[in-house]
């Protein structure tokens, strides 16, 4: 204020160098952790869906007996390998599907509740970047929780087959065959890629949840289904045709049909999970200009939703 | 040292309402500063000015940078707590520690932990089952253990009851207040604080109404309480506010000596509440 009360306040004291900022990545996981303190679904719910598997598991082998099944499939018999392949596949399958539901609320909600709950005023008092903050968000949908989701799988695979093991030896179910750990690691290779895979066709999806997220001032699930809806229906009544029905199908499905296109119909879907990486077609994933367009598009995305947290005030 | 806080023209728009109306104040370091204002006077969207929070027209520096372009280096020297209860509902107390350790370079754990022990707060708990003082000072102990260099509070105490007031401002007072230290603080319970401040900042309708240091207010502000023939040769001298009071009057002086007035009633200072009030309906109403 005035200057002649304020020279009554000595200089502030050299107290030794500023210290030095945190480092990016300490303060990444940070973030991260605090996504899972605050979105307790994102880990709770496929936890609590794999353990349903294997106690349901637990639950049929007591009433079910099989001892001389035929494991023998089209191609040959079944081995160890396969039987865990299937096995995996069949538990992650519903934990996928689990994980995309809470991820698309997650995403939805992550950075609109903290605008209703004007808890970003607090998180905005740190020296954290909305850059950072926001790409935490999307790590968190697009590695931590799809790694999550293989971990869990390959527990929860592990636990079924030492139920079955367990009831090999009492008799009650046909004994495991031989093991293929070459085959084995493909299976889980092919599964790692797969996921991979996803999180690079699926990162516009994540990024315009984010922006949906950033900008709605309520209501941000309204604000995700309104738009592609009401385009849909003025497309129709327009000009009678449904381009973007088939572009949000395609955007949501479409990397599928590419990867898996040396599968053929009517093979078995062990063979197919069997075979591990030779059954994917990741050279024309990868090749394919609408995956890098996406890529490019989330990228916008982000940058904009990165904007919204940093300007948005609506507090 | 140069200004902490150097503002000038500051402008802010929402709709037709004019927010900030050309705001320019300077605040220098080692001082607790009191932005003082009615419900709507522009308080809050200055202090989100400075704080980067929302943009604004006008040169703002704060401690030398600019908060619309530079607050992330802002923000390891400014700390705030822009309302009571914006911790996150969901957080733990002790995931508050140990996310502001981790993401803020001059926190200092040990003193935290030292200040909530002398609460009743248990580290377990969420901030949901606090009740409002405790959030208030759980926030004010991961504030208070961060070595900021200025600390901005937007009325920290609304809606805490007696005791929990002045406990906070005991504690903001006793253990982080120093010289190294600047204190923007936003309130409209004045007479409550008004021991606090070193400079007062008047705002209303988006303007600076009055900007001036304790010390200052004493020299140019003196409010006379007289009563008949007394009271109508005071009022010649042009008070800017005067009201009844049992009977007698009391006027509100600027720039009289007490020469002048202390022969025509009793002469003291006018404590900031009173200041505030004649400012304010004084002020006009654009």
């Amino acid at each position: 204020m005035s200057s002649s009360v304020a020279d009554a306040a000595p200089e502030r004291a050299p107290s030794g160098a500023p210290p030095a900022p945190k480092a990016l990545s300490g303060t990444l996981l940070a973030l991260v952790r605090r996504e899972f303190w605050e979105h307790r679904a994102l880990w709770v719910a496929p936890a609590v869906v794999a353990a349903l598997m294997v106690l349901g598991a637990l639950f049929a082998t007591v009433k079910y007996r099989a001892p001389h099944a035929d494991l023998s499939g089209d191609h040959g018999p079944w081995n160890g390998m396969t039987l865990f392949a299937v096995m995996q596949g069949f538990v992650s399958s519903p934990l996928s599907l689990v994980t995309s539901i809470v991820l698309l609320f997650y995403l939805l909600d992550c950075l609109y509740a903290e605008r209703k709950d004007r808890s970003i005023l607090f998180f905005k008092s740190l020296p954290v970047s909305d850059g950072l903050t926001v790409l935490s968000k999307l790590l968190v949908a697009l590695v931590i929780a799809p790694l999550g989701v293989y971990a869990l799988g390959l527990l929860a695979s592990l636990a079924l087959t030492g139920i079955w093991q367990v009831n090999a030896v009492l008799g009650r179910l046909p004994a495991i065959p031989g093991w293929d750990l070459g085959g084995w690691l493909q299976a889980e290779l092919a599964l790692l890629l797969c996921l991979v895979v996803a999180a690079l066709w699926y990162a516009p999806c994540a990024a315009y949840l984010l922006v949906v997220s950033a900008w709605a001032r309520r209501n941000p699930f309204l604000w995700l289904l309104l738009p592609p809806v009401v385009a849909q229906i003025l497309e129709r009544v327009a000009f009678g045709t449904h381009y973007i029905a088939s572009f949000i199908a395609y955007r949501l499905l479409g990397v599928w049909p590419i990867l898996f296109s040396h599968v053929r119909l009517g093979h078995g879907r062990a063979f197919a999970l069997g075979s591990g990486l030779a059954q994917l077609d990741l050279k024309a994933v990868l090749t394919d200009v609408d995956l890098w367009l996406g890529l490019a598009a989330a990228a916008g995305l982000v940058f904009a939703a990165i904007r919204l947290r940093r300007y948005r005030d609506d507090t | 040292m140069s200004a902490v806080i150097e503002a000038r023209g500051l402008t802010k728009s929402y709709g037709a309402t004019r927010a900030l109306d050309g705001v320019s104040f300077t605040v220098e370091p080692g001082r607790i500063v009191g932005l003082i204002g009615p419900n709507g006077a522009g308080k809050t969207t200055a202090l989100k000015a400075i704080l980067g929070l929302t943009a604004f027209g006008g040169e703002l520096s704060v401690l030398g940078l600019d908060p619309r372009t530079q607050r992330d280096e802002l923000m390891r020297e400014v700390c705030f707590i822009a309302d009571v209860a914006v911790l996150p509902r969901w957080l733990r107390v002790r995931q508050a520690l140990d996310f502001v350790d981790d993401v803020h370079p001059r926190f200092d754990r040990a003193r935290a932990t030292e200040i909530l022990s002398r609460t009743d707060i248990p580290m377990a708990s969420r901030v949901r089952e606090l009740s409002k003082g405790m959030v208030t000072q759980l926030h004010l102990a991961l504030v208070m253990a961060i070595d900021a260099r200025l600390l901005v509070l937007d009325e920290p105490t609304l809606g805490l009851d007696l005791l929990y007031r002045r406990k906070f401002y005991d504690t903001l007072l006793n253990d982080y207040f120093d010289r190294d230290r600047t204190i923007l603080l936003t309130t409209h319970q004045v007479e409550e604080v008004e021991n606090l401040f070193t400079d007062v900042i008047f705002i209303n309708h988006g303007r600076v109404v009055l900007a001036a240091s304790i010390e200052d207010l004493g020299n140019r502000y003196q409010q006379l309480t007289s009563a008949g023939d007394q009271a109508t040769r005071a009022r010649a001298l042009h008070p800017f506010y005067e009201r009844e009071v049992f009977g007698r009057v009391a006027m509100l002086f600027e720039g009289r000596s007490a020469a002048e007035l202390g022969a025509l009633g009793e002469l003291r200072t006018p404590s900031i509440a009173d200041l505030f009030v004649a400012k304010m309906q004084g002020s006009p109403n654009t």
